[in-house]
């Protein structure tokens, strides 16, 4: 394809500008991001076994709802009754709430003794995919902006610079697509192969790319749209009907048992699984129930489920995420919904979360290999000093991609030990991976790009055997406290740790060697006695 | 190709060109689609439709907005994006008061 050449390079200083400005940022949300794929199985992990409380069968529900409903006025509030295996049978918030950003969540859980006794527990969240789900919505950046951190604006952002990029690329790589896009040329030196593994993996990847672009700048700044659009619509109501709401009071005993709320949820949605029921404002004229539901045969709307909303009293559906023939969501409600789940990849079960965790990794792969080909291309060939602007990137790419790697691994590797202390532990995750991010920063600027790429990896890789060594530890010596992975989601996890390590391992390697026997012009070349070249430099 | 005939590089000028004015002219674009379009704020519809449809309208600005601001860059000069993309938003937000005004 023929493109005129002004165009061309028009977009190819685009691509290199929006790339280099959003890129890092960008990486952490896709690490991170990826990882969110598996935020249920890294909860479990992180909880001791007896975190959640057992359940019950499957007719105690009611029983204990009731007792839970009669003793605690709180529940009355909001109170979630789920029917997995592997969480309390119910349970509700004591401080905090489920929506917003808060480290000190505390959580009660209820369930029933052998003798059909309520027993409960005051926990606190332990929630470290609550970090991990911090670190992909806000990069790591602090402070709050309005109802949201300041982090998700950056993002948001940098979510218009990344999809500048990825028309700019299309567009300057166009010319030359047919012929070189399968192509991975090795033997024309490594930076031809970053190229080409850029390109592939951008091109493959290209229609989540503009999904996950668009939605997070729809996630980032949908107040504002909202807002023209309400001047767009004048005086015609943007939600809502503003007809007259019946006001009716409720009696707490007429509350239809939870099977009945499931069987209304399920003729709703049939085909689906109620996964769990949130009862909320029971004693207001406005009580509503949701019904989490789950399939693996469609795209859902919420990162682990679909929505069925109701009355209920009345179990009269108001609305749902799902597509019903008596529903009214209609091309509008579909197009929104996918919207959402193809950012979530709330579809396919197990595979679509390994779908998009591997879209994940490949998209900060991605952001890095981008980088690095800037690098490549601005270094003078012929002399052994580079310019302090190449540094300086090849500095910050290395702090930011092992930055926040490294403190990642070290919030894993230090979770089990941290959750014996008697401290709030999500404030313990921040410090720790703060410290070992910003460490890992100063780091790569004091000791420079090539020589502490090697440094880095091998802190990174030792975190990683940490997580297998802890369980290691914890089958020895069951006295200390910690625990070993005990369901096949622990051992998941584990094995995903261990396999961060072993390619960290490969990385190792291949730096190692670009470091000591690459080529001498490049930025990442050191040679092997470092004290003799400062000498000579300060000479 | 004469110097003239060559896109002028004018990053300051159609960015902004792109920000601005290119947002006015996705929401005046969805404003129409949302007056006139199927489901349409004229129309008698359900809450529950009212409430897809506004999420829709809404998330159709994000698409539009990125694209004018990525081809923005091949208008010749930022002069041209403002006037184009300028008068394009003043255009359909006029149209947007005037459906609002009078239907």
């Amino acid at each position: 394809m023929k493109i005129r050449s002004d165009i061309l390079r028009t977009y190819q200083s685009l691509h290199t500008w929006t790339g280099i400005t959003a890129g890092l940022l960008l990486f952490i949300g896709f690490f991170a991001g990826a990882l969110t794929m598996f935020s249920s199985a890294i909860n479990d992990w992180a909880t001791p076994p007896e975190y959640q409380l057992p359940q019950v069968k499957t007719d105690e529900h009611d029983v204990l709802l009731q007792q839970v409903l009669s003793s605690s006025p709180e529940a009355l509030k909001g109170v979630t009754v789920s029917f997995e295996e592997s969480s309390s049978p119910i349970s509700w918030y004591g401080h905090g709430s489920a929506r917003g950003f808060s480290m000190d969540d505390q959580v009660w859980h209820a369930t029933l003794n052998e003798q059909g006794d309520m027993i409960t527990e005051l926990r606190h969240v332990n929630e470290l995919s609550m970090l991990v789900d911090y670190l992909h919505r806000s990069a790591g950046i602090m402070g709050e902006l309005g109802h949201d951190q300041a982090g998700v604006y950056v993002l948001g952002i940098a979510a218009f610079l990344y999809f500048i990029a990825l028309v700019s690329g299309v567009v300057f790589l166009l010319p030359s697509l047919v012929k070189s896009f399968f192509a991975l040329r090795k033997e024309k030196g490594a930076n031809r192969f970053w190229l080409d593994s850029h390109n592939l993996v951008g091109i493959a990847s290209l229609p989540f790319h503009i999904i996950i672009a668009v939605t997070v700048i729809v996630f980032s700044f949908h107040d504002l749209f909202y807002g023209g659009l309400s001047q767009v619509y004048g005086d015609k109501p943007m939600f809502g009907g503003g007809e007259a709401h019946e006001e009716v009071k409720y009696e707490l005993k007429d509350l239809p048992s939870l099977n009945q709320i499931k069987q209304a949820a399920l003729i709703y949605a049939p085909g689906y699984e109620v996964k769990s029921i949130s009862l909320s404002r029971l004693k207001s004229e406005h009580p509503s129930t949701t019904v989490m539901i789950i399939s693996d045969r469609t795209l859902m709307r919420g990162p682990h489920n679909d929505y069925v909303f109701m009355n209920p009293f009345t179990l009269e559906v108001d609305s749902s995420s799902v597509t019903n023939e008596t529903g009214q969501q209609g091309i509008w409600g579909a197009v929104v919904t996918s919207f959402f789940g193809l950012h979530f990849g709330s579809y396919g079960g197990e595979l679509g979360r390994w779908l998009y965790f591997v879209m994940g990794l490949g998209g900060a792969f991605l952001f890095y290999s981008g980088n690095l080909i800037w690098l490549e291309k601005r270094r003078k060939k012929q002399t052994l000093e580079q310019s302090r602007s190449s540094h300086f990137m090849a500095n910050l790419t290395i702090g930011v991609t092992l930055g926040c790697a490294i403190g990642l691994a070290g919030v894993f590797a230090s979770s089990k030990w941290l959750s014996l202390a008697d401290w709030n532990i999500n404030i313990a995750y921040m410090w720790i991976y703060y410290t070992l991010f910003l460490g890992t920063m100063a780091s790569a600027f004091i000791l420079g790009a090539a020589r502490f790429s090697i440094l880095g990896l091998k802190l990174f890789i030792v975190l990683c055997l940490a997580v297998p060594l802890n369980s290691l530890i914890a089958i020895v010596l069951p006295s200390i406290g910690i625990w070993g992975p005990d369901s096949l989601a622990d051992l998941g996890v584990e094995l995903g740790i261990v396999g961060f390590a072993m390619a960290a391992l490969f990385a190792l390697k291949h730096v190692k060697n670009r470091v000591y026997q690459g080529e001498e012009n490049s930025i990442w070349y050191c040679p092997t006695v470092s004290k003799n070249q400062k000498a000579v430099r300060l000479v | 190709m004469s110097k003239t005939d060559k896109i002028q590089p004018h990053w300051w000028s159609k960015t902004l060109a792109g920000v601005f004015a290119g947002f006015f002219l996705a929401l005046g674009l969805v404003g129409i689609f949302a007056w006139l379009g199927p489901t349409g704020l004229t129309e008698q519809i359900t809450p529950e439709q009212r409430s897809w449809k506004t999420q829709f309208n809404m998330w159709m600005i994000a698409p539009l907005w990125c694209l004018i601001l990525s081809f923005v860059y091949m208008f010749k000069t930022g002069k041209q994006a403002w006037l184009y993309l300028g008068s394009g938003a003043v255009l359909s937000i006029a149209i947007v008061y005037a459906l609002r005004s009078y239907l």
